[in-house]
């Protein structure tokens, strides 16, 4: 964008959101850059000191000092102590304006909800929670959001919720943990749409260990021959004794297929990564080892 | 409206999950599709592809002869109804409806057309200027209708619509969707876990479990020759009993024999049982809590298929008593009069209807006799 119109651009913002008209006369290219940065200046002050949004956005990215939270939030006439609970909601194409509407309305108290962007597929609603909201009504909310942008939006979204933020002091780490509900839930356990951030099970553990760990305990448990994938029938079989509590005469039921077929297959699962699935130590390394694959896999792939 | 074309429809998720396999259905115009099956069976899932909410990880879904599987979901012409719906607690009746269509900018004019037609069609034109607070659950679930119906789509997508309501108005809302499938003469596809809904309201039913279609058929004929012991269970209520029963062919008789009892089977019937090559063999043998009688004059005519036990559990429903009790360490139902004399602890002789029974294969759990 060539320098004019992007002054022109930044003083339309500035005007946007302070209602303030500047006219700037610049003739030369220094002259033009100096305007340009003034006016950026002059935006980014108005934001700070009056713009809810900014705030927030500012404060959940930790980019507020502690020691300032309480000041701000007063010039702003947001209260900072008060309980509240903050969802994360992440769209699958960009935010649009038909979301932030449909949310928007969905949550109409502005005063004391607030919507805030954090970035171009993700926003975060802060909403006051009643003394009289139990964990189901939370999770309620949340799956009334996927729900409502699903049918009004046609979007498809994911969502995770935090737990109870008494004070806008723990916003940050709120928001922190319900970044890491929603990587670990789309990573271990994609075919849901809500993730609540205490409910992340053995995923958070996986999630939060380094890479060089992961691999270390792969390369012992499979001594060495990591298996990338299973094909798509080894799976199902996996996944289905697991599911059936490592009961063969039920999981061979359940896949329409003879006991000692099974055991044929599981002992070749057995043959190929040294676990013998049928016992429940080997069958909890397995079940572990698969996630930390699916975790490596997606880490390359990101 | 519609018609819609599954082929090889495969759900896998990057966690190696695979909610859904080789789903194949095609769907005429105007029909009233129900997926049923318990939860986790991948009937969600399939709606969801259908919606284009969920990426199809293999297999083809045409709409219209068009293939839809890379058409963002708003291209698709469809309007869903999902379980967790919200309406806008600020906007009336009226804006709630509007809204979708203000979004997308759609003439005020044509709005209005069709935000009233619709607030015809579902009861709702003396309510248009109320807020959300002051309407009834059924009130507001027909309002959240009236939000898919304004669109005119041509396919409505229905996940488990009823299931936040309490039991009554869910009776009244089930006969609301069928009347409104008439009028609309819509193409819809309805997912839910309660089978009497799947009954109440579908043209045909598709019956799923861990990601497999059991059965597609109409809820007359999934009732009556169900193709498998889990669509046996799973559809009817109270559901199917079940017993093993040894199978005897001696000459031209076939019986079946549970524990004590011995049960002799019709001539429609044996034909099956003994050109599958089942005689010495269990089978299960399954028969319907109302083709089970304790009426005198059905007992003397069928003295062949005779149980005898004592009651456990006598439950009066008003136009219908169940009586419990077991057979052979196997709990069974009866469906019987409410003017029966049997009572708890009583000793009890029942009669089956063998011409209603259904045997399934005890290790492919596949209908025998159908």
């Amino acid at each position: 964008m060539e320098p004019a119109q992007e002054l022109e651009k930044a003083l339309a913002e500035l005007k946007r959101i302070t209602g303030i008209a500047l006219e700037v006369r610049a003739d030369t290219p220094e002259e033009l850059e100096l305007a340009l940065n003034q006016v950026h200046c002059l935006s980014l002050a108005y934001k700070e000191k009056y713009n809810k949004n900014h705030f927030l956005q500012n404060l959940m990215a930790d980019g507020i000092p502690a020691y300032d939270i309480f000041e701000r939030s007063a010039r702003l006439h947001i209260e900072p102590e008060t309980s509240r609970v903050l969802f994360l909601i992440e769209t699958k194409n960009p935010v649009d304006d038909t979301i932030t509407e449909v949310l928007k309305n969905l949550f109409p108290s502005q005063s004391k909800t607030y919507q805030v962007s954090m970035g171009e597929r993700s926003l975060v609603i802060l909403r006051p929670l009643k003394s009289s909201e139990t964990p189901e009504d939370i999770s309620h909310i949340a799956h009334m959001i996927v729900d409502t942008l699903n049918m009004e939006a046609l979007a498809h979204v994911q969502v995770a919720y935090s737990g109870t933020i008494d004070t806008l002091m723990d916003l940050p780490g709120a928001y922190r943990e319900t970044s890491l509900a929603l990587k670990v839930g789309r990573l271990f356990y994609s075919e849901q749409t809500v993730f609540p951030h205490n409910q992340l099970g053995i995923g958070r553990l996986i999630y939060q260990l380094p890479v060089t760990i992961c691999e270390n305990f792969l390369k012992e448990i499979f001594r060495g021959e990591v298996p990338d994938t299973f094909d798509e029938e080894t799976t199902a079989t996996i996944n289905k004794f697991f599911q059936n509590n490592l009961n063969i005469a039920e999981t061979s039921r359940q896949l329409h297929m003879h006991r000692n077929t099974l055991i044929y297959r599981l002992e070749q699962i057995e043959r190929r990564t040294g676990l013998d699935i049928r016992r429940f130590e080997d069958a909890m390394t397995f079940k572990i080892a698969t996630m930390v694959i699916n975790y490596l896999q997606t880490e390359r792939n990101s | 409206m519609a018609s819609l074309s599954l082929k090889g429809i495969q759900k896998v998720y990057p966690n190696g999950f695979q909610a859904v396999k080789d789903f194949n259905l095609d769907i005429e115009d105007k029909e009233f599709i129900i997926f049923v099956g318990p939860s986790g069976c991948g009937k969600s899932t399939t709606l969801r592809m259908i919606a284009g909410l969920e990426d199809i990880s293999g297999g083809t879904l045409e709409i219209d002869g068009k293939v839809m599987n890379d058409v963002e979901p708003k291209d698709r012409d469809i309007a869903m109804v999902f379980q967790n719906y919200a309406l806008y607690p600020h906007m009336t009746v009226y804006d709630n409806m509007a809204f979708g269509l203000k979004l997308r900018k759609v003439p005020k004019d044509e709005i209005d057309k069709k935000v009233r037609e619709a607030a015809r069609i579902l009861d709702l034109e003396k309510l248009l200027d109320r807020k959300p607070k002051a309407l009834s659950g059924g009130q507001r679930q027909r309002v959240a209708m009236g939000r898919a119906i304004v669109r005119n789509p041509k396919v409505f997508l229905m996940d488990e619509p009823l299931s936040n309501l309490d039991a009554k108005l869910r009776v009244q809302m089930r006969i609301e969707i069928s009347k409104l499938h008439e009028n609309l003469g819509a193409t819809i596809i309805y997912v839910t876990h309660d089978q009497t809904e799947a009954m109440t309201l579908g043209t045909r039913i598709v019956v799923m479990k861990d990601g497999v279609v059991q059965q597609v058929d109409t809820p007359q004929n999934l009732y009556n020759t169900p193709c498998n012991l889990f669509v046996a269970g799973f559809i009817g209520s109270p559901q199917m009993n079940f017993m093993d029963a040894v199978v005897k062919v001696n000459g031209s008789d076939v019986t079946l024999t549970v524990g004590e009892h011995v049960l002799k089977v019709p001539a429609s019937k044996k034909k099956a049982l003994i050109d599958g090559g089942y005689d010495g063999k269990t089978v299960v043998l399954g028969i319907r809590p109302e083709d089970v009688h304790d009426s005198e004059s059905f007992i003397a005519n069928s003295p062949d298929s005779v149980i005898r036990s004592k009651i456990k559990v006598y439950e009066l429903l008003g136009a219908e008593v169940y009586l419990y009790f077991d057979v052979e360490g196997t709990q069974m139902t009866a469906r019987v009069n409410p003017r029966t004399p049997l009572r708890n602890g009583d000793d009890a002789v029942f009669a089956l209807d063998m011409e209603k029974i259904h045997a399934f294969d005890k290790d492919t759990e596949l209908t025998i006799l159908n």
